[in-house]
């Protein structure tokens, strides 16, 4: 377990490493003068070649990366080229609005997926699985921008039970995280519907039931903790997406996130905090998935014992 | 009561069903925990601050760096200016009155009585050369430091009294002074305006809990304002009905606003604004440089169908960037009527025919108002024969193309011009970009000259003289189709009163605004 424990961290690590140069040099490929946008059109020539001077924006790029690891090792993400805010104090300002709407997210999408996932698996090709796969497939094909705006209208506007938008009060994070977990629980449910299907035939199944136990027993205590590997896997790839800023829930919900300060940086072509954000949510997804595959790791021993 | 008896109900539930239960009972408390869930969740509560929405938040509150249109807003309330203008653009005293004691030497005086900094000192004149020194010094990369280019000394001659002297003589030089004082003591000890700002204006700044918050409080009443950041327009807008918020002002498509004219409680004021969009031309392109081809193209566009349904009247035509009420505006200019006919005929005259049509980029940013105006125009000029390919970008894309020259039509607007001195930056031919924002490349000697002649002359009718040759030669020469001045739209709940509106959308009435 160790060794196994070591590898994923080690090529964690790695794959960190190789985004972060693909963001560095991504970012300066992005049309558009930095100098330029903090001095505006009119600014003198003399100006412009003394704050690329300042920046380091004359140097060539490879002593450019050199300087960005190096900052990046001692966790100095510079400043906002606008705002003249340290990045990091920016970033964490947004990061808990972003980890509390992926977590309620996340709470919505289990609490929706596995009751239907689990329905539609035990009533197979019944009305039963037919209305949850419905529902499963109306959730996956509403898009947010479409779905947060009609809550609104139903929740607040018509019921004036919620919130429009916001982070102020402990109930405006139900919209944002209704809008983001029904899509999640759309792709989990049949997920969790399609594997379950495949584990109900195995013959140890077919024992548990011989056994004398109920549906939902064996449905619980043996046919789930089987599903369970490619169900933890989908969640820790949604859980790291949702990490990295869920862009346009954030929008319609005025939600406070890393995803709104990405479309920001990028409107304003803060290269800087853009470089950042990208950064982040890269790292959002390497650990999530990383965290998932030790999970994997511990819950299957014949994952760790292949590995290593 | 009603919450208590459903989370006693709730909690039961839970309790008998236990985690050994039937799925059913589990899907009944789940069904049940997000009714509770909602149930409990109340409508937002009101307080008596006053709530306005913004579509973007100040990108900085420190005015020596700010250039965003929020924080030049939000920037009035919390500093004073040595100037201001007034509602013909024309420069009036704000702190200070001013002599023009040569060519190239200004007096300022400070006369205003109430200029007490928010942190009690009273501002004077080391605080005006001490804010002024520090966006001229170019280690500071203020963006404001080329509009003071021409500053080559500033004196203080005693606490109200300041002289600044010129590097060549420049008739705008109190036009380019509209920037917030900040007081000497702090500027050198490095204080973090962005964080804290400190000024004199009439609002005072509280805080900024969080990123899509500012609170800023009147210090004559203790009102207090929360400036809340929301970034959707429709959200905005149901924000507003649903009572989270109190008013907003612009940023806002025709269409919400006719949604909200329609819905009881509240209050839509509209009023001439003077903002000026204009359609772009290239005039390096092969295509644009022949004047038959723009001519056509004024012509093949109908404004007033616009204004009508796609703006909703919420805009009138325009001739030239500036409107008919700024002093230095020329209202006798004829607008390039709609008409088809002959369009068509100038097209044929330049070339081209059903086999041969004019086919043209039009470029525009990824705003879907913007988007639809294009296709509208596109329309308009497929009629007489012109092929649009329109290309969205976002805005960084955009903006960098049109100031690269990579486009040959596209559509903008200038927001908040006040000074004549918008024709040197736009129409000279030393202000291509780089240089300035000349985009569609315009060279003509003949305007060239007047800018400058404009620039020595002393006499203000003379001066207006000069700006309205100029365009009258810019109209006929069409590097830009004028198109239209879009009105600024404030919109309230019913029982917000006493706002009034400015023309240059600025969020002064503010002031005098009150919550019944």
């Amino acid at each position: 377990m160790f060794n196994y424990f070591i590898s994923r961290i080690l090529s964690a690590l790695i794959v960190v490493l190789g985004v972060s140069c693909l963001v560095f040099f991504f970012i300066h490929l992005i049309p558009g003068d930095p100098v330029e946008v903090m001095l505006g059109e009119s600014a003198q020539p003399a100006d412009r070649e003394a704050l690329r001077h300042a920046l380091g924006l004359d140097q060539p790029v490879l002593t450019q990366l050199g300087l960005y690891f190096s900052n990046l090792l001692q966790f100095d993400l510079g400043d906002s080229l606008h705002s003249k805010q340290a990045i990091s104090s920016m970033l964490w300002e947004r990061i808990p609005a972003t980890v509390e709407l992926a977590l309620a997210g996340l709470l919505v999408a289990l609490a929706l997926a596995f009751p239907l996932g689990i329905v539609a698996a035990l009533k197979h090709d019944t009305a039963w699985d037919h209305s949850a796969m419905t529902v499963s497939l109306l959730g996956v094909s509403i898009p947010n921008f479409w779905m947060g705006p009609l809550l609104i209208l139903v929740f607040s506007i018509g019921l004036g039970w919620l919130p429009v938008s916001g982070r102020d009060e402990p109930t405006s994070i139900i919209l944002p995280a209704l809008t983001l977990g029904s899509a999640m629980a759309a792709i989990l449910s049949r997920m969790i519907r399609s594997t379950l299907l495949e584990v109900l035939g195995e013959d140890y199944i077919r024992t548990a039931r011989a056994k004398g136990l109920s549906a939902y027993q064996v449905v619980l205590r043996h046919a789930l903790r089987n599903a369970m590997l490619p169900i933890i896997t989908l969640i820790g790839l949604q859980l790291g997406t949702l990490l990295g800023g869920a862009v346009i829930t954030e929008i319609v919900f005025s939600w406070p996130g890393v995803g709104q300060l990405t479309i920001e940086a990028i409107q304003k072509r803060d290269y800087p905090v853009l470089q950042a954000c990208i950064l982040l949510i890269s790292v959002s997804y390497v650990v999530v998935n990383t965290l998932t595959d030790l999970v994997y790791g511990a819950l299957d021993p014949r994952v760790r014992l292949s590995e290593s | 009561m009603m919450r208590g008896t459903i989370m006693f109900v709730w909690l039961n539930i839970l309790i008998k069903t236990g985690l050994k239960q039937r799925l059913y009972r589990g899907m009944v408390v789940s069904v049940l925990f997000f009714t509770s869930w909602l149930l409990l969740a109340c409508s937002p509560q009101h307080n008596d601050h006053i709530r306005f929405a913004l579509q973007s938040m100040p990108v900085t509150l420190d005015p020596r760096f700010s250039t965003d249109a929020a924080a030049s807003r939000i920037n009035r309330l919390l500093f004073q200016r040595l100037v201001g203008f007034d509602d013909n653009f024309q420069v009036i005293p704000e702190l200070a009155d001013w002599q023009q004691i040569d060519l190239q030497h200004y007096r300022f005086h400070l006369i205003k009585p109430e200029r007490e900094f928010h942190h009690g000192r009273r501002l004077n004149a080391e605080d005006v050369a001490a804010t002024y020194n520090f966006i001229r010094d170019p280690a500071n990369a203020s963006p404001h430091r080329s509009s003071l280019d021409v500053i080559e000394r500033i004196d203080v001659i005693d606490e109200d009294t300041i002289d600044f002297y010129l590097s060549e003589a420049d008739v705008l030089f109190a036009t380019r002074l509209g920037i917030a004082i900040l007081p000497a003591e702090l500027i050198a000890s490095n204080h973090n305006f962005r964080e804290q700002p400190i000024g004199s204006g009439e609002f005072e700044f509280i805080g900024m809990p969080s990123p899509t918050l500012l609170q800023l409080r009147r210090l004559a009443d203790g009102q207090r304002f929360d400036f809340v950041h929301v970034p959707n327009p429709t959200t905005r807008v149901l924000k507003l009905v649903n009572g989270e918020i109190d008013m907003m002002q612009n940023d806002i498509s025709p269409e919400l606003v006719a949604y909200l004219e329609r819905h009881s409680g509240i209050n839509v004021m509209r009023s001439r604004g003077s903002n000026f969009t204009y359609l772009g031309l290239n005039l390096q392109s092969r295509l644009l440089k022949d004047p038959l081809v723009r001519q056509a193209l004024a012509h093949a566009l109908n404004k007033q169908e616009i204004i009508k349904y796609l703006f909703q009247h919420s805009a009138r035509p325009a001739n030239t960037v500036l409107s008919d009420d700024h002093w230095a505006g020329n209202g006798e200019l004829e607008d390039y009527d709609y008409n088809p006919q002959r369009a068509k005929a100038l097209l044929k005259q330049a070339g081209y025919n059903a086999d041969k049509p004019l086919e043209l980029s039009y470029k525009t940013s990824n705003d879907p108002f913007r988007i639809r105006l294009a296709t509208v125009m596109q329309s308009q000029f497929e009629a007489v024969g012109i092929r649009i390919d329109i290309q969205s970008y976002d805005w960084g894309t955009f903006y960098g193309d049109i100031k690269a020259g990579r486009f040959q039509l596209y559509s903008l607007s200038w927001v908040g011009i006040k000074s004549p001195d918008i024709f040197r930056y736009v129409f000279h031919s030393r202000a291509i970009p780089p240089e300035g924002a000349n985009r569609g490349r315009y060279v003509s000697h003949q305007v060239d000259n007047l800018i400058e002649a404009a620039a020595l002359e002393q006499d203000i009718d003379a001066q207006a003289g000069f700006y309205k040759q100029i365009q009258s030669i810019v109209h006929r020469d069409l590097p830009y189709i004028p198109l239209w001045y879009e009105d600024h739209v404030y919109i309230s709940r019913d029982n917000i009163r006493g706002y009034s509106m400015s023309v240059d959308g600025s969020y002064d009435g503010l002031k005098t605004v009150t919550v019944q």
